[in-house]
């Protein structure tokens, strides 16, 4: 992992510039290459440390829950829903049924919007941005339908502890309807334009692979794991919220496209087939609703002195659109957390960049690592040392030689 | 992989107490049940020695390769306590239970040894632990700072509770900063009562 | 009002990310999608400071990312705009007490306009860069 090798390679600290659309918190690459083969990889994260842990463990757990939003700001609900999931262990509060299922239908929405996101950056890599935009217009309308349900497009704000803030009303519901028969209908053109086209078959096939060994021992979890192979879901596995009623199957690269291999086509595979599961999720959470409340306690005085008294350790888990995302909890019977854990679902993804990117070629690099659904992402610049001598490659220059290969291969 | 059997919570628990007698200090089981049917998802908590950490995580392997989520970490005073978060049996419908094994390092005394052999992992969530709390992870392959700056200064772990934490000289106010001290702070006004009727969204400009 | 001339008629923005939750992120490139489509007006996203125009920044600024931050400013060639997206950037927001913050953009580059929100919708990113071109209209105007 470390340039232990002969190849000097030179980490510069550079002014980081994340470069491209939806590129997120920067991340340092050091690449030792031989050729256009990448032999080593090293990365350094942390360009986005805030405290938010420190900073959590001063403030009382209602405050906390909307820090929880701001962790990042694509998972909109995960990880307000497993802190809350984790203080309503340790305080023995009771979620009222309703509240489970509002939960679950917005944890599956935003989902499918993430997905689309995903999508699209990976359509952007690889030189097809006409796909990256129409995938990106397609994500409008289910942000629509989020913001109609709780009043704002990233960051939620209905995360409440002991249930959520706002209720659907049944015009809302008429809505979510007419919304998830759009996106049935664009599931099957998507999936065509994703999964049979010539050129992506031939980038993403074969390429990036995690093998199922490699996948179990560095604990990856969610899309990235199930293409390698591995049964692990969180909503099967371990069920929280509505799916303890429901029947969700971790989603595998069905046999028809070959079985899991584990490269960069079977993750793109699991995720289209998820957002179809996910249509399906929602349709039977509202039919399902039941009646009730919301809230467990609405009276904010008296939730709070609940959760002063309260004493112990909880984990909250999750199933993000990325993998597992736990919280770990513990109240001492003071205002704030004694200690509080964040563990997001690209925590343990990143560790697999190191086996997928050894052996590829230079031009590879953006798909295979925007392949995991990176919350951190991809730095704008590469140290790249090539025959002994360094070089400094942009993110646009990786970019340029992404799209430039897809263009060799359509010859 | 799969050839072991499914266990029941409390075959887990009986399985541990048997293998460590004295060294377990703590077992117990937490249970929820969400949603209408109430299915139930089990916690297992278990408190060992430090010492026993490594033949612990053996036997779990042993049970089934579990999947290790985080390390978690807690200052309680004199020690610090490392709380291994693992989960088992995932694949299984309903079945997957969450395990966590703790270990208190006294902090005369603050190494332990790395796991990244067993679950390489674990790499990440070591190295993490190391700047956080000024542990020291005996045989980590990869021991450099992970999410602080290089040049934090070192004798500071930002999540201990004593004098090791971070002084509030470190913390920075950012909605202090270009407040003018010199005059005194708006009064908030009174709240206008809701007018009857459904109050429109404004338009911002 | 129109572009002013100093840009013949497209505007080209540069992006920065300073450690924020990538909410904003999220939010200026759904400004560039379809449905807000501000390349009718020549407005793009471009890959390098050296071509920029308008500097987005975003997030409260880490400790890491200051000096880059000072870096990427100067490499911006004049006449130029700091845009400031996003309430961490302005107070903090939510990390409003953090070890490892150095504090609101304008402690660090001078910021020329501020668009409030957590994250800003885009209709607002849109109306901010707008007020840009007012600013620099009435920059230009002055010289």
């Amino acid at each position: 992992m470390s340039a232990e090798k002969a190849k000097k390679t030179v980490p510069y600290t550079v002014p980081i510039g994340p470069v491209h659309p939806a590129l997120k918190e920067p991340v340092m690459f050091t690449f030792g290459m031989e050729g256009e083969i990448v032999r080593t990889v090293d990365f350094a994260p942390g360009q986005t440390h805030r405290g938010i842990e420190w900073m959590g463990m001063r403030r009382n757990p209602v405050q906390i829950v909307h820090l929880t939003d701001r962790i990042c700001g694509i998972c909109g609900i995960v990880h307000s829903l497993s802190f809350a999931r984790a203080v309503e262990q340790i305080a023995e509060i009771e979620v009222p049924e309703r509240a489970d299922y509002i939960r679950t239908i917005l944890h599956e929405l935003e989902r499918i919007q993430s997905h689309l996101l995903w999508a699209g950056v990976a359509a952007h890599e690889l030189g097809f941005d006409s796909l990256f935009y129409l995938a990106w217009r397609v994500r409008e309308q289910s942000m629509d339908l989020i913001e109609n349900l709780t009043g704002n497009r990233v960051n939620y704000g209905i995360v409440q502890i002991g249930g959520v803030r706002r209720d659907i009303s049944d015009e809302q519901r008429a809505l979510v309807e007419k919304g998830l028969d759009y996106y049935q209908g664009l599931l099957d053109q998507m999936a065509t334009l994703f999964l049979k086209d010539s050129t992506i078959l031939m980038r993403c096939r074969g390429h990036g692979i995690l093998s199922g060994d490699d996948a179990r021992l560095l604990c990856t979890v969610g899309p990235t794991a199930r293409a390698s192979g591995l049964n692990m879901d969180v909503r099967q596995d371990y069920p929280y919220c509505a799916y303890g009623d429901l029947d969700v199957k971790a989603i595998l690269p069905p046999p028809e496209t070959g079985g899991p291999q584990g490269d960069v086509y079977d993750r793109i595979i699991v995720r289209l087939l998820e957002v179809g599961q996910s249509i399906g999720i929602i349709r039977q959470c509202l039919g399902q609703l039941p009646a009730g409340e919301i809230l467990w306690e609405p009276k904010m005085a008296k939730l709070l002195s609940v959760l002063k008294k309260a004493e112990g350790e909880g984990i909250g888990r999750v199933e993000a659109p990325r993998g597992e995302c736990m919280h770990y909890v513990k109240m001492a019977g003071k205002e704030a957390p004694d200690s509080w854990k964040v563990k997001a679902s690209s925590y343990s993804n990143l560790m697999s960049w190191i086996p997928m990117l050894q052996g590829e070629q230079l031009a590879d690099i953006p798909i295979i690592v925007a392949s995991i659904d990176p919350c951190l992402s991809c730095t704008d610049r590469v140290a790249v040392t090539r025959n002994g001598q360094s070089d400094i490659l942009t993110k646009e220059d990786l970019t340029r030689l992404s799209r430039e290969k897809t263009r060799r291969m359509m010859q | 992989m799969n050839a072991t059997p499914y266990l029941t919570p409390q075959q887990i628990i009986d399985r541990f107490s048997a293998r460590f007698g004295n060294g377990l200090t703590e077992a117990k089981v937490t249970e929820r049940g969400e949603g209408t049917r109430k299915v139930k998802a089990y916690n297992l908590w278990f408190r060992i020695d430090r010492e026993q950490l490594r033949p612990a995580i053996e036997e779990l392997i042993a049970i089934r390769f579990p999947h290790l989520a985080v390390i978690a970490g807690n200052d309680l005073g004199t020690d610090i306590e490392l709380l291994y978060i693992f989960s088992v049996f995932y694949g299984q419908k309903f079945g997957e239970y969450m395990v966590t094994i703790a270990i208190r390092l006294p902090k005369s005394d603050l190494t332990v040894p790395t796991i990244t052999d067993l679950i390489p992992g674990a790499l990440f969530s070591e190295r993490e632990k190391q700047e956080f709390f000024g542990i020291t992870v005996t045989g980590i392959p990869d021991g450099r700072r992970l999410f602080l700056p290089e040049d934090f200064p070192k004798g500071v772990y930002p999540w201990r509770k004593d004098e090791t934490g971070i002084p509030p000289e470190m913390i920075k106010n950012l909605w202090e900063v270009d407040r003018p001290k010199d005059r005194p702070v708006p009064p908030i006004p009174e709240k206008a009562p809701a007018p009857e009727g459904k109050k429109e969204g404004g338009e911002s400009p | 009002m129109k572009i002013p001339t100093s840009f013949n008629r497209s505007l080209w923005v540069f992006h920065l990310n300073t450690g924020s939750c990538n909410g904003c992120e999220i939010e200026i490139v759904a400004t560039i999608t379809p449905r807000y489509d501000p390349e009718r007006f020549g407005i793009r996203l471009v890959g390098s400071p050296k071509h920029a125009d308008v500097l987005l920044v975003t997030g409260p600024v880490t400790k890491k990312m200051a000096p880059r931050v000072r870096r990427v400013f100067e490499q911006v060639p004049d006449p130029k705009v700091v845009m400031c997206i996003g309430t961490c950037g302005q107070s903090g927001g939510v990390f409003y007490d953090s070890y490892n913050l150095d504090g609101p953009i304008d402690q660090v580059i001078p910021v020329d306009v501020y668009v409030p929100g957590c994250p800003p919708r885009p209709e607002a990113i849109v109306f901010g860069v707008v007020k840009a071109l007012q600013k620099l209209e009435r920059l230009e105007a002055e010289q």
